[in-house]
């Protein structure tokens, strides 16, 4: 993975730390690493997501052992050791700004939320639509919600995933989560 | 070519929502024989809700949810909190693939994703304003 580090633009690399950093500070709920690929991609920069998540996954395993054992920067970048001459210069130096900056900042201990062992919910969206007409039906008019779930993954990183449902479905699955609110008041 | 033409009046009859005799005798050729297409347009008229039922379960569209299952934990302890009685839930969603691209074979994911309090209470909220849109389009 080092000789693909070598492959992302400084200021993109920066972004990157910064997003993991934030994310170990609870700041943000995950590490955009999806769109953030895209704009490396678009940059001209041939680089694909699996990379880039194995990378991210490096950094933020990095960052947070060096938080737990409280290292100081120079302490982080012994511990990157002989790993430290196949690193780009640029992301060395990165690293150790980034860490000077906000590393001593990262709040190690985990408050109840933290044990990621599922995907973590972040955000939905959705959209009401009826469909009008198909290859098969020239007048369907049928009803249906689509909804995209926004997702923290255990190593911290955020995916999307879509789906339809019938407007049955829709009502059982709201049914559903009253009940889940209501046994959480409850517990 | 006999089931090919069958299949080619029943898609036509599908495709055009026809539900009245009239419209599907029409379709018949002049001296086509009485009984057999009164036979047939009685056949086609029985079968034609659960034709058009298939037919918008089968076109195109997203992943469908297909099942959805969901439990409360209380988490009591970790090496970082002694004591805590924290609730928490947890959704596994079945999420199928487009079935018309898997053929026989549909592909079934799983998604499992934890909620807090916090964030099950924004997912009602969104739910709560599809709920109030389907209202508002029921009632037009």
């Amino acid at each position: 993975a080092a000789d693909k580090i070598r492959l992302i633009p400084q200021d993109f690399f920066a972004e990157l730390c910064e997003q993991i950093i934030q994310h170990l500070n609870h700041k943000i709920p995950g590490i955009n690493t999806a769109e953030l690929c895209q704009r490396i991609q678009t940059s001209g920069v041939d680089i694909n997501i699996g990379d880039l998540a194995k990378i991210a996954n490096i950094l933020s395993f990095l960052f947070s052992t060096a938080a737990r054992n409280n290292l100081s920067t120079e302490e982080l970048i012994t511990t990157l050791g002989s790993g430290i001459s196949a690193l780009p210069k640029h992301a060395v130096q990165v690293i150790r700004h980034m860490w000077n900056e906000q590393g001593k900042a990262i709040a190690v201990s985990e408050d109840a939320g933290n044990m990621a062992t599922v995907g973590q919910f972040v955000d939905m969206k959705w959209k009401l639509g009826v469909a009008m007409s198909s290859d098969t039906c020239r007048s369907l008019k049928y009803p249906y919600v689509t909804v995209t779930l926004t997702v923290a993954d255990p190593s911290g990183q955020i995916t999307n995933k879509s789906f339809e449902m019938t407007i049955p479905q829709f009502k059982n699955f709201f049914r559903q989560f009253k009940e889940m609110a209501s046994v959480l008041e409850t517990v | 070519q006999l089931v090919s033409a069958l299949h080619n009046l029943t898609r036509h009859v599908v495709y055009r929502g026809l539900t009245r005799a009239e419209d599907i005798l029409c379709l018949f050729p002049e001296n086509f024989h009485q009984n057999l297409k009164n036979l047939l347009t009685k056949i086609i008229l029985e079968n034609i809700s659960s034709w058009r039922n298939e037919a918008q379960a089968s076109q195109i569209s997203l992943p469908r949810l297909v099942d959805m299952d969901w439990r409360v934990d209380i988490k009591t302890s970790s090496d970082s909190i002694a004591r805590m009685a924290v609730p928490t839930c947890l959704l596994q969603l079945k999420i199928q693939e487009d079935a018309a691209l898997c053929g026989d074979n549909p592909v079934v994911s799983a998604l499992t994703v934890e909620l807090s309090k916090e964030t099950l209470d924004t997912m009602l909220e969104g739910l709560g304003r599809i709920r109030d849109q389907l209202s508002a389009v029921a009632n037009k």
